[in-house]
């Protein structure tokens, strides 16, 4: 039982390591912790895990600290991908600010050629405050491929307001624009999977050159 | 600061590698004879030491990754039999850089232990 759960929690403690390293060395270290405890049960029973654990822990308090200072200032490091990710929640928030804003006086002063755009920035709103935390979190915590989390991301946040909408909007209020709500939608999803492609694109250019 | 790396190695004097961490010349000494595995390399040491080095597999893992980074070793191609052996492990060898580094490091300590003889800190045989 231990045998099983043991190195699963060590994997799990591996996320302290930055992640070019655990990446590479994290399935082995996992193994050798692995082998160790095996080796300790049968020769000393659980005395022999526990002795296992301390010099694990010890060892990670030890190699942690020393690894991400190796790493730091390295091309995907955890500063370096910190910094761009700040820029980008910085740069996401203000879009949306500014098109809460631009909706707010468009709707207060009735600036009809805003209000044509009232239901795509109702959407950008919505949803660029949502999917970029989700993007946002998902990009800190998994390997998932960037540009395809924020596609999917945004395609399931927009999805599914525009269809309950859709389904109960009428129902509620009976001047009800469907058709504004749907292109609504699609503008907010090619707005922000645009920001982010764009984004892409630039880390993309930085690393090549 | 020129960052010495596995292309450069050839050119670089095993004397600017010293002095080794205990770690590094710890994982140089068991490659030293055949080419190992994490696991095997931590039991070498443990065993070679009479347990009083126990490698874990952070501070382990993060020498193999500097080494490999310095050319001091590499990752073996070879695989054991997968009936013999798990094949998803990988094994390690001593580059003919790596060799003179060891060398290098064995003659700077060697030297330590002629000093301290030489200051009676240490008897003919060994013992302090």
């Amino acid at each position: 039982m231990e045998l099983r759960v043991s190195p699963r929690v060590y994997r799990l403690l591996l996320l302290a390591y930055p992640a070019d390293f655990r990446r590479e060395y994290g399935s082995q270290m996992t193994q050798v912790f692995r082998d160790c405890c095996r080796q300790q049960v049968q020769q000393a029973g659980t005395l022999g895990l526990l002795r296992v654990w301390f010099q694990a822990l010890r060892d990670l308090v030890q190699t942690v600290p020393y690894e991400h200072l190796d790493n730091f200032g390295k091309e995907n490091s955890v500063m370096n991908n910190l910094r761009r990710d700040l820029v980008a929640a910085v740069v996401c928030f203000a879009i949306v600010l500014m098109a809460f804003l631009t909706l707010r006086y468009a709707r207060a002063n009735q600036v009809g050629s805003l209000l044509l755009f009232g239901y795509a920035l109702d959407a950008i709103v919505v949803t660029g405050l949502i999917g970029n935390l989700i993007v946002f979190i998902l990009a800190r915590v998994t390997r998932f491929n960037q540009l395809r989390t924020a596609f999917w991301t945004f395609l399931i946040i927009n999805a599914v307001p525009a269809l309950i909408l859709a389904l109960i909007g009428g129902r509620i209020d009976p001047q009800f624009n469907l058709g504004g709500v749907l292109i609504g939608y699609v503008v907010s999803f090619l707005f922000w999977y645009g920001v982010h492609w764009i984004r892409t694109q630039k880390d993309r250019r930085q690393i090549e050159a | 600061m020129a960052k010495k790396t596995a292309q450069s190695s050839n050119q670089l004097r095993p004397e600017s590698f010293l002095p080794l961490t205990p770690a590094m010349f710890h994982v140089l000494l068991a490659l030293a004879d055949k080419e190992r595995h994490g696991y095997e390399i931590m039991q070498e040491v443990q065993e070679r030491t009479a347990g009083s080095v126990r490698l874990g597999p952070g501070t382990l893992y993060g020498s193999i990754k500097r080494m490999l980074s310095d050319g001091l070793i590499e990752e073996s191609d070879d695989r054991p039999d997968p009936e013999l052996d798990d094949e998803r492990r990988r094994y390690y060898r001593l580059s003919d850089f790596g060799y003179r580094v060891a060398r290098a490091e064995s003659q700077r300590l060697a030297n330590l232990v002629s000093s301290a003889r030489a200051k009676k800190l240490l008897s003919r045989t060994g013992g302090v």
